[in-house]
């Protein structure tokens, strides 16, 4: 029984490697029920009006090791905004962010016929972190002159009413950690007091639980499970939806690892005395 | 104490000319933000009363485990013959966290030199990387053996998050570390830094004001300083009155906050709204 | 040079320090914090120039020496040569346009190279959680068992399978980290924000010096 108290960590490995894989070729139909966090942000997009020119930002602020995780969230909003017609403003505030944003930008205006410039743009990365926030809250042009491709701002339908960050209806920071939501709240939200909602990953999503309940964040998508809430809130079941599948067999595989290791502990501890 | 009289003339002049009615205008002064400025003030103010109190008082701090062991650490790697790996967390030098770990490595290298243990350093940023080379040196040097100190064992391992983590998990396999020390603001590569230290078999202590790496840290570390304990290393290793006091203030504030907060939920409870409070 | 090393740095820490709290309060000085956000993002990419020199000489002295590993260093190197060959010489414009990579050798790489490993390393988590977690999670005490059982329902109620056990289980989770959890969180926010308060003031005033690489000053 001591053994089992100590298993080889590789047998954990190869459960958790079947677990994931096997129910990404095996299909099967979970229920996704959205949560009051992601239903916010749904709600409050929804509530925009695209015939007043409302503008939604969105900042890619994430990188290739956690695309996985974010990128069917940022879908998810996008198509939202696009079906409603809303204007989209991308930014980003990491440099391996900048091929992710524009890749997700296109992929997903391809599916509604946005055209660039005037359904949305994508300004680019600059360095500075939160300063680029404080630029872009006093002044857009004094952090992009222009956007990701050269066009002064002035010249392109989107951003030409655009003075600041004030001047967005909503703002969506999806982050995998710094630069990210923190910053986005201390120097955006704080001082130029927009509407700010969020997307992390799910390990950092309970940091941001404070900012909930004191309204400093709109809303939260947590994880990919946030996202396959967003996306069957907007009836467009995609990644998101697909990877609850070994997620959740996955996270029952843990669990019984951690029973059974228990199980084995205690009865070890029998066997051999305190 | 100058510092204080400093703050205090300084404040009293900026609030004499903002609140004075002809020149007072919400272009001067953002009077939604007036009780976030008072608490500033009055925080920043026990602070520095303690600071400058503390040279003349003895002021005590409760044992931080993870820091006692420290030494422990430090002397298994020198009877090994192993060196011991500080990893800096993901944050720049402007972090408060990564203020508090540089601290903590002065005091590390200081004792690492007494014992003529191997250290190395990991940073992710450049800046943090030529502090903690400064500070070092400077360690190595106070403790008599400038001769010892190698410029070249405080690295830049990546900018990237999981490329710092590939670097370092790549180091500890290779290298072995007979302790790693961890401290810092760290996101999802916590877990891999630690974990595959806890398969080398080494000493681990983690420091870090991230909360959600928290469980982490604890179930993989041997010691684990959790939030503000990180700030307190400092003040712990040294001893140093400023510190201490500074320290101290921190606590008062906490109890401040802590007394509001029961106030607040009594008045909550039972209805009772206050005007001035702006209480619904 | 005292001057430079330690006094200008002290006085530009105060001036900066003190600017960066009055402009959040008088919003009549926010041009001064933005034309100083502006040279603050200007040297920070500067500052990226000393971290490429420390990671490349480093890995060129263990392939001199021929040190244990040096094979990575030489991997290091020739993969921030061709990013930095592609990015600035072929963007689908320059000497690589024959070449028929979509947007480039730089969005190639990027795309074939660096996303994956990327994902692969953040994909070691799962694993990595699972055997932290059957290796630590042991109910030794009363708290421990509190902890497993909250961890349990946490895990449970975060995917759709919860539901199929019980209909309270998202509930119960989202009680969980909505209630205890966060009244850690912010005990642990409020004294760490208190900590970072105190702290940048020693920063500020001066008394905290380990920026420069130095010990504390007197007050």
């Amino acid at each position: 029984m001591a053994n089992l108290t100590n298993i080889d960590r590789r047998w954990i490995f190869l459960a958790v490697f079947i677990s994931v894989l096997v129910p990404l070729l095996v299909g099967f139909h979970l229920p996704v029920k959205a949560s009051p966090n992601v239903r916010a942000i749904y709600t409050s997009i929804d509530a925009l009006d695209a015939k007043a020119g409302d503008t939604v930002l969105m900042s890619f602020d994430f990188g290739p090791s956690t695309l996985t995780e974010l990128q069917p969230m940022a879908k998810a909003v996008l198509r939202h905004c696009f079906r409603k017609k809303l204007k989209v403003v991308g930014v980003t505030l990491l440099p391996e962010g900048v091929g992710i944003a524009e890749t997700i930008l296109s992929d997903v205006a391809a599916e509604f016929g946005a055209t660039y410039g005037e359904d949305y743009i994508f300004l680019g990365y600059k360095a500075g972190n939160e300063v680029l926030i404080l630029n872009m809250g006093e002044e857009l042009r004094a952090a992009f002159s222009t956007d990701v491709r050269g066009t002064p701002l002035d010249d392109l339908t989107v951003t030409r009413p655009l003075r600041s960050l004030g001047d967005m209806a909503y703002v969506l920071d999806i982050s995998a950690g710094y630069p990210g939501v923190e910053e986005w709240i201390q120097y955006g939200q704080e001082r130029y007091r927009f509407k700010l909602g969020a997307g992390c990953t799910a390990v950092m999503a309970p940091d941001f639980f404070p900012f909930l309940q004191s309204g400093q964040l709109d809303g939260l998508l947590g994880g990919l499970a946030g996202a396959a809430e967003y996306e069957t809130l907007i009836g467009q079941p995609d990644a998101a939806v697909s990877g609850m599948r070994p997620q959740s067999v996955g996270h029952v595989v843990i669990i019984l690892f951690i029973l059974f290791g228990n199980v084995a502990y205690f009865a070890s501890r029998r066997g051999g005395g305190s | 104490m100058h510092h204080l009289s400093h703050l205090i003339a300084a404040i009293a002049t900026l609030l004499l000319i903002l609140t004075t009615p002809a020149f007072g205008s919400d272009e001067w002064f953002d009077t939604e933000a007036l009780d976030n400025f008072l608490t500033a003030i009055a925080f920043s103010i026990l602070v520095l009363v303690y600071i400058s109190l503390a040279r003349r008082r003895d002021l005590t701090i409760r044992r931080l485990g993870g820091l006692e062991a420290l030494d422990e650490a430090l002397g298994r790697a020198t009877e090994m013959g192993k060196p011991v790996l500080f990893i800096h967390g993901l944050h720049d030098m402007n972090s408060v966290s990564t203020i508090a770990a540089v601290n903590v490595l002065s005091q590390l290298a200081r004792r690492a030199a007494e014992f003529g243990t191997h250290l190395m350093v990991a940073n992710r940023y450049p800046i943090v990387m030529s502090v903690s080379q400064e500070v070092v040196k400077e360690a190595f040097a106070d403790a008599g053996r400038p001769d010892a100190y190698n410029e070249q064992d405080i690295f830049f391992a990546a900018a990237d998050q999981f490329s710092y983590a590939a670097t370092l998990d790549g180091l500890i396999v290779r290298e072995e570390p007979a302790a790693n020390i961890m401290m810092g603001y760290f996101y999802a590569e916590s877990l891999l830094l630690a974990e595959t230290g806890a398969t080398t078999g080494a000493i681990q202590i983690a420091g870090t004001d991230a909360y959600t790496q928290l469980p982490f840290f604890i179930t993989t570390c041997d010691y684990t300083l959790m939030g503000e304990e990180l700030y307190a290393a400092s003040a712990y290793l040294s001893r140093d009155p400023k510190l201490l006091g500074s320290l101290k203030a921190q606590d008062i504030g906490k109890a401040a906050i802590t007394a509001l907060l029961i106030v607040g939920t009594f008045l909550a409870t039972f209805g009772i709204s206050l005007p001035f409070l702006g209480a619904s | 040079m005292p001057f430079l090393q330690r006094t200008l740095p002290l006085i530009l820490a105060f001036v900066a320090g003190i600017v960066g709290i009055l402009t959040f309060y008088i919003p009549a000085a926010s041009g001064i914090e933005t034309e100083g956000a502006t040279w603050y993002r200007i040297i920070f990419a500067f500052s990226m120039i000393l971290g490429i020199h420390s990671l490349l000489s480093m890995h060129w002295r263990r392939i001199r020496r021929r040190q244990a590993g040096w094979g990575y260093s030489a991997v290091t190197w020739f993969g921030f040569l061709a990013m930095f060959i592609f990015g600035v010489w072929n963007n689908s414009h320059g000497p690589g346009a024959p070449i028929d990579l979509q947007g480039g050798g730089m969005v190639w790489l990027y795309d074939h190279i660096q996303v994956p490993a990327g994902a692969t390393m953040f994909s070691l988590l799962a694993f990595f959680i699972a055997s932290a977690a059957y290796r630590t999670f042991r109910a030794r005490t009363p708290e421990a068992a509190i902890l497993l059982v909250a961890a349990v329902v946490v895990m449970l109620g975060r995917v759709p399978i919860g539901v199929y056990l019980s209909e309270h289980v998202p509930t119960l989770s989202q009680w969980l980290m909505a209630t205890p959890n966060m009244a850690a969180r912010r005990g642990i926010l409020i004294g760490v924000t208190l900590g970072a308060i105190a702290t940048s003031l020693r920063i500020i005033f001066g008394i905290e010096r380990a920026y420069l690489g130095e010990e504390s000053e007197d007050v």
